[in-house]
């Protein structure tokens, strides 16, 4: 390979892990733009949703790597992982926000955060003490085929990945931009009091959101094993970061910030890693993620974050 | 209109002994209030004097402590804010506090979400749109991006959408120019006129006794003032201490 | 306005709002009943007396505790456990007294273990030269031979030393780490420290030739004291450590009953009411970070010394959150809180699970319960960590040993305050440090400017106070009033124009230098430290003249405990200005205050800072009208005292009676100046601000 294929290489690489932070990232953007928390737990909701993604491949004959699907088998196989993972997902947020944060909503300072903190530890390790510590190798019915490009090569592993994030998030701009519910939403992050005066049940729409953002979380959760073919309880911690930094980079409460940093450190990550060494990639995503927070709180790509009035 | 239709018997709207508190201040005392169908109410009072957490009491955003809110003879003080919305209570918030990066359109569109008949929302909007013209011309334009004056008029467009009958509006003529004081005070005429109560909370007392049939005078959370705009406005009380005459004028 | 309904005003406020607010009892426990009999003759005792009783005893059974118990293993984790509870000590100056949320506080813990790690061990071994000559004569290095080869340098850095230039060094990185942060609102501070915290193990980890890496440090020198090498055996840990203890326990009191600590409190309450009452933000904040830091790093070197090895795993996330987790059990901002907490964390990892393993698998045992036999709760501890802090925070967010206190109520004399006349009887003696100039203008603008976004907040105000006078500035809602006072007390820069302050430029100062300069002010949207006492708020005013800094907290000497108690004695004069309604609640929190007592507490702390201009942002708002007169009385007696007062303010009754100069702003111009009367018979007043005066309509 030259160094033009790696680098084409490293890009493609790059922008299926950018398709897993962007997802990811969505989570910590609509929450924080509802209610301006960083949501903690939700790095180990991804995590739980690459192993119940895992439960559901197994439960319908996929394990391993060895057993390839095609067809339309493959096409269902995957679209009942991704549903079981985000509806799973989807609904542990919705407890989470019910149980553990509501009650937290009107108290002034960290401790809604701190909370989040500890129910993400209590993830952690329910997982592990049910799991484990050793990685779990992911049942994953994609076959090995590709496409060559020069010397690097475009899997069908990358091009579904690709599908499966752009088709999240084009239904999640439909959804915000032209339900009501979703413009509900979006009136909610921009003045939740002035929207609860127009008769939105406030209460109802932050239980939405953190339902959709836990449920592409639990989508980047499979999509984590699909390509790397591996999960463990110990994902969540650096996916998690990497996707918050994203998250920042974009602009936190921006939705399509969020989808274009995620990108962003996928590439950063795949591409940065090659040309630097690996063991130095956090090293490079942290300091972004403080240069950004320090210097341009915004966001890079200058939108405003929600303003509360 | 010469005298204020309260006589019909029944009040639209009735707070019986109120007590609101944020945490341990006792904000709201025992407060009494009524709005009869078909009035203009104005509450009157200085700056932490209670008037907003009486408007937020109206509106379900903070429950009463004691005493009862009561509206077309139902109890609601323990109902949702969507529910007082669908029963048709609805606001204009001070400020106006419309959704800076929503078109003007999709925020007409939230004043109206409690609503499902979307026949009836057809015909709303164009009532809003027929009394602000200006409303129309710039309803493909992020509402943040419009001038006071005009949020303004969309910040009522908006309650309008809800088919009001008892309209809330907290110090409308905040932040805006004389001359739109003006206008928009005679706005709440006409949509007085055709039928819809309202509730309005000023600073402008002056403006404010102008179009109301009957006034409030709130102080440190307790009613000490009330009766008909007129003989609020002869008050000696309000003239020193609300319309600003001393000596002079 | 003082003729309305005169009887029901005095009915009402004979008693202040406080009596009809009174907060809930507390529910007596149960435990409480019981031991109550038992612990009466112990209340004899005078409380303070009690709790240094308690302090001794308990120091005394802790230094008993090896001689008595000598296992060990116990010995051992109790080292640990003390080490820790150090650790959430210096937390808990950046956490609980600043308020400064810091998710990587582990990496000081590791900078200080591996400072001293590395100085005291053979990890770096340059080649001998004459430069070394000087440390070796300190005895910090030597010259180590090995035949064939060149000498090289054997880092032997004694442990005492490197105890405080461990700390200076994590102090170091505490500023390092912290300067960035300073701009930055609650969670993303947490953040970026988060990210701090995940670097610095990364960078020990990659930098192998320093730290050799994932391997860890091997072979760090242990302390020998007197000859004694303390080698393995953990009492002599011990003993150090519960000396450094007792020394982080006796800092971090002396810092929070300090002119420091009350600083670091109101940046927590309020940072934006801090920087107003002259408290450098971003220096304290910085100190808070140094402060902290140094306990970590303090730390790292005792925990290093007695492991004598170190690896980066050592100090991740897991670390940081298990410390945080021991303040919030414990309670943040308290001093035994967190020690307390931490101590039950540790013992409750390093003893009692362990123990109830052994007992679940007896009891497996016994009952054939397979599955009993194999519990392994040591390793549920970072599950009870998070179900603890979830707990906490939902049911007991202020921790098991709360650091806020509880008051006694007043007495029925100390509660009657009826509305007086009459002005001030109480003289203040100290009241304005400057002398300020008689024929000059106190405070000047001219053609100030603010915009916000397309908005023109305040627009060209060209504007004079005169010395001794009283200048009220009315003008509607919205009309730049609050805007023009936070440009003047430097909380907005303006865009354009000038602010003169007896004569100086102060445009553009931050804040905290506007105080030293003699501005004061209050908000009209009052911005108390709710959750600190009467008095504390009101010492907090003193902090632009007041001068104890970190070392004279702590040391106390003369100078700093002479300015301590003529601070309390100052404060408890300006309380007085209110007669009874303030002075029998110093001990109050300010969140328990009626309104109108909130009102004149924000009035007492601005003027605590004995400024010769005072800014009132609406202080009667809120207030009835015998209270509002009250207050206009006070008002000009703090004039005839020599202050100068700017006062917005709505009613214009007050207005009219107490301005020697009134200013109308409408849209951020100044619209009308002069006295009162010509100012109600300007033509642009009456229709901007007086509203429509035709005769009504209806």
């Amino acid at each position: 390979m030259t160094h033009y294929d790696v680098l084409v290489q490293q890009v493609i690489n790059g922008l299926s892990l950018g398709a897993m932070y962007s997802l990811l990232a969505l989570g910590f953007t609509m929450v924080y733009g509802i209610i301006e928390l960083i949501n903690f737990s939700h790095f180990n909701i991804f995590m739980v949703g690459s192993f119940i993604a895992a439960i559901a491949l197994h439960a319908v004959g996929v394990s391993g790597q060895e057993r390839a699907l095609y067809g339309l088998p493959l096409i269902a196989t995957l679209a009942f992982a991704f549903a079981a993972a985000m509806l799973f997902c989807g609904a542990l947020g919705v407890v989470i926000e019910r149980v553990g944060l509501r009650p937290m909503r009107h108290v002034r300072g960290t401790a809604a955060m701190i909370t989040t903190i500890g129910i993400s530890y209590i993830l952690f390790n329910v997982v592990l003490l049910r799991t484990g510590a050793s990685t779990m190798n992911y049942p994953n019915p994609v076959p090995v085929l590709g496409w060559p490009i020069g010397g690097a090569t475009l899997r069908l592993r990358e091009v579904l990945l690709w599908s499966v994030a752009l088709i999240l998030m084009a239904v999640l701009q439909f959804f915000v931009r032209r339900t009501k519910i979703g413009k509900a939403m979006r009136a909610t992050a921009q003045d939740s009091e002035a929207a609860r005066m127009m008769g939105i049940d406030v209460d109802r729409v932050v239980m939405l959101t953190f339902f959709i953002g836990s449920a592409l979380a639990g989508a980047a959760g499979l999509i984590f094993g699909l390509y790397y073919n591996f999960t463990s309880f110990l994902i969540g911690y650096t996916a998690g970061l990497r996707a918050f930094t994203a998250a920042v980079l974009g602009g936190i409460g921006n939705i399509v910030g969020a989808m274009i940093g995620g990108l962003v450190i996928g590439l950063i990550e795949s591409v940065g890693g090659q040309i630097l060494a690996v063991r130095w990639t956090d090293v490079i995503i942290f300091s972004i993620l403080i240069l950004v927070l320090v210097f341009r709180p915004t966001g890079l790509l200058g939108i405003s974050t929600p303003s509360k009035s | 209109m010469s005298s204020a239709p309260t006589s019909d018997g029944r009040p639209l709207r009735e707070f019986k002994d109120v007590d609101t508190y944020y945490g341990e201040l006792h904000v709201l005392k025992r407060v009494n209030y009524e709005i009869g169908a078909g009035e203009i109410v104005c509450l009157l009072g200085g700056n932490a004097s209670g008037k907003s957490t009486t408007m937020k009491t109206v509106l379900g955003l903070v429950r009463p402590a004691r005493g009862t809110v009561v509206y077309r003879g139902e109890q609601i003080s323990r109902l949702s804010t969507a529910e007082r919305v669908r029963r048709g209570i609805a606001p204009v918030p001070e400020a106006r506090r419309l959704f800076p990066r929503m078109t003007v359109f999709e925020n007409l569109e939230m004043g109206a979400f409690t609503r499902t008949d979307t026949a009836g929302i057809a015909e709303d909007l164009d009532r809003v749109y027929s009394l602000f013209p200006r409303v129309k011309e710039r309803r493909t334009q992020l509402a943040g991006t419009l001038s006071g004056g005009e949020q303004q008029m969309v910040a009522i467009g908006r309650a309008l959408m809800a088919r009001p009958q008892l309209l809330c509006m907290d110090e409308p003529s905040m932040g805006l120019s004389p001359a739109f004081v003006e206008q928009v005070f005679d706005i709440i005429q006409t949509i007085n006129r055709q039928g819809t109560s309202i509730f309005v909370v000023e600073q402008n007392a002056n403006m404010a006794l102008s179009i109301a049939h009957r006034g409030y005078v709130l102080q440190t959370g307790q009613v000490v003032l009330s009766g008909t705009a007129k003989s609020l406005r002869e008050n000696e009380m309000i003239r020193q201490a609300y319309l600003g005459e001393i000596k002079t004028a | 306005m003082a003729d309305v309904s005169p009887a029901k005003v005095s009915s009402l406020h004979a008693i202040d709002a406080e009596a009809q607010v009174a907060p809930p009892p507390a529910r007596p426990a149960a435990w409480r009943a019981i031991a109550a009999p038992m612990l009466r003759p112990l209340e004899r005792i005078p409380a303070g007396v009690r709790t240094r009783l308690a302090g001794v005893l308990l120091l005394a059974a802790a230094l008993a505790f090896p001689v008595i118990h000598s296992n060990g293993g116990d010995v051992d984790a109790a080292t640990n456990a003390l080490c820790f509870a150090a650790l959430a000590l210096g937390l808990n100056i950046v956490v609980g007294f600043a308020g400064l949320l810091d998710l990587g506080y582990a990496a000081f813990f590791a900078i200080g273990a591996y400072t001293y790690g590395i100085l005291a061990s053979g990890q770096l071994h340059p080649l001998w030269s004459a430069a070394w000559q000087p440390l070796q004569w300190l005895g910090l290095v030597s010259r180590f031979h090995i035949e064939g080869v060149p000498d090289i340098v054997q880092f032997q850095f004694s442990f005492w030393y490197m105890l405080p230039g461990a700390a200076i060094v994590a102090a170091f990185f505490g500023l390092l780490f912290g300067a960035p942060t300073l701009r930055l609102k609650g969670d993303y501070l947490a953040i970026v420290t988060l990210g701090f915290g995940e670097i610095v193990p990364i960078v020990v980890r990659n930098e192998q030739k320093l730290t050799n890496g994932a391997m860890g440090l091997n072979g760090v020198l242990a302390p020998t004291a007197f000859g004694y090498n303390f080698g393995v055996n953990a009492t002599p840990f011990y003993y150090v450590a519960i000396a450094m203890i007792v020394l982080l326990m006796f800092v971090s009191y002396r810092l929070k009953a300090s002119r420091v600590g009350r600083a670091w409190m109101a940046i927590r309450e309020d940072e934006v009411a801090a920087g107003a009452m002259g408290v450098n933000r971003t220096r304290l904040k910085l100190l808070a970070f140094a402060t902290g830091a140094g306990f970590g790093g303090m730390t790292g070197t005792l925990y290093i010394a007695k492991l004598q090895t170190a690896t980066p795993d050592m100090f991740q996330f897991p670390v940081s959150v298990m410390i945080l987790v021991m303040i919030v059990l414990g309670g943040m901002g308290s001093v035994p809180g967190v020690v307390v907490g931490a101590l039950l964390l540790q013992l409750l990892q390093s003893w009692f699970l362990q123990d109830l393993t052994q007992w679940l698998h007896a009891l497996g045992r016994l009952t054939g319960i397979v599955s009993l036999q194999q519990v392994e709760l040591a390793q549920t501890i970072e599950l009870i960590f998070g179900i603890i802090l979830v707990t906490m925070m939902l049911f007991r967010r202020q921790g098991l040993i709360p650091a806020s206190r509880t008051t006694a109520p007043l007495s029925m004399e100390e509660q009657a305050a009826a509305p007086t006349r009459g002005g001030i009887g109480v003289s203040l003696s100290r009241l304005a440090r400057a002398k300020v100039p008689e024929d000059a203008p106190l405070l000047e603008t001219r053609g100030l400017t603010k915009r916000f976004g397309g908005i023109t907040a305040v627009r060209s105000v060209d504007f004079v106070v005169p010395p001794h006078s009283i200048v009220g500035l009315i003008g509607p809602n919205g009309s730049g009033k609050t805007t023009f006072f936070n440009l003047v007390t430097g909380l907005d820069a303006p865009d354009s124009g000038r602010i003169l302050f007896g004569g100086k430029d102060v445009t553009g100062l931050p804040a905290h230098a506007v105080v030293e300069r003699g501005i004061a002010r209050t908000f009209q949207s009052l911005r108390l430290f709710p959750d600190m006492t009467v008095l504390e708020n009101v010492l907090v005013g003193m902090h632009a003249w007041t001068r104890a800094n970190a070392v004279g907290a702590v040391l106390r000497p003369a100078s700093v405990r002479t300015e301590e108690r003529e601070s309390v004695e100052w404060a408890m004069e300006v309380l007085r200005i209110f007669g009874n309604r303030l002075s029998p609640r110093v001990n109050h929190l300010a969140s328990s205050l009626s309104y109108a007592n909130r009102r004149r507490l924000e009035i007492a702390r601005a003027i605590a800072a004995r400024p010769s201009l005072l800014l009132l942002d609406e202080p009667t708002a809120g207030m009835n009208p015998a209270e509002t007169l009250e207050l206009a009385d006070q008002i000009r007696s703090l004039k005839d005292m020599g202050l100068t007062v700017l006062l917005i303010e709505h009613k214009l009754n007050v207005v009219n009676t107490i301005s020697d100069k009134v200013a109308v702003l409408d849209y951020g111009e100044k619209i009308a100046e002069g006295t009162a009367e010509e100012v109600h018979r300007n033509e642009d007043v009456i229709r901007a601000y007086l509203g429509r005066t035709s005769a009504a309509r209806v």
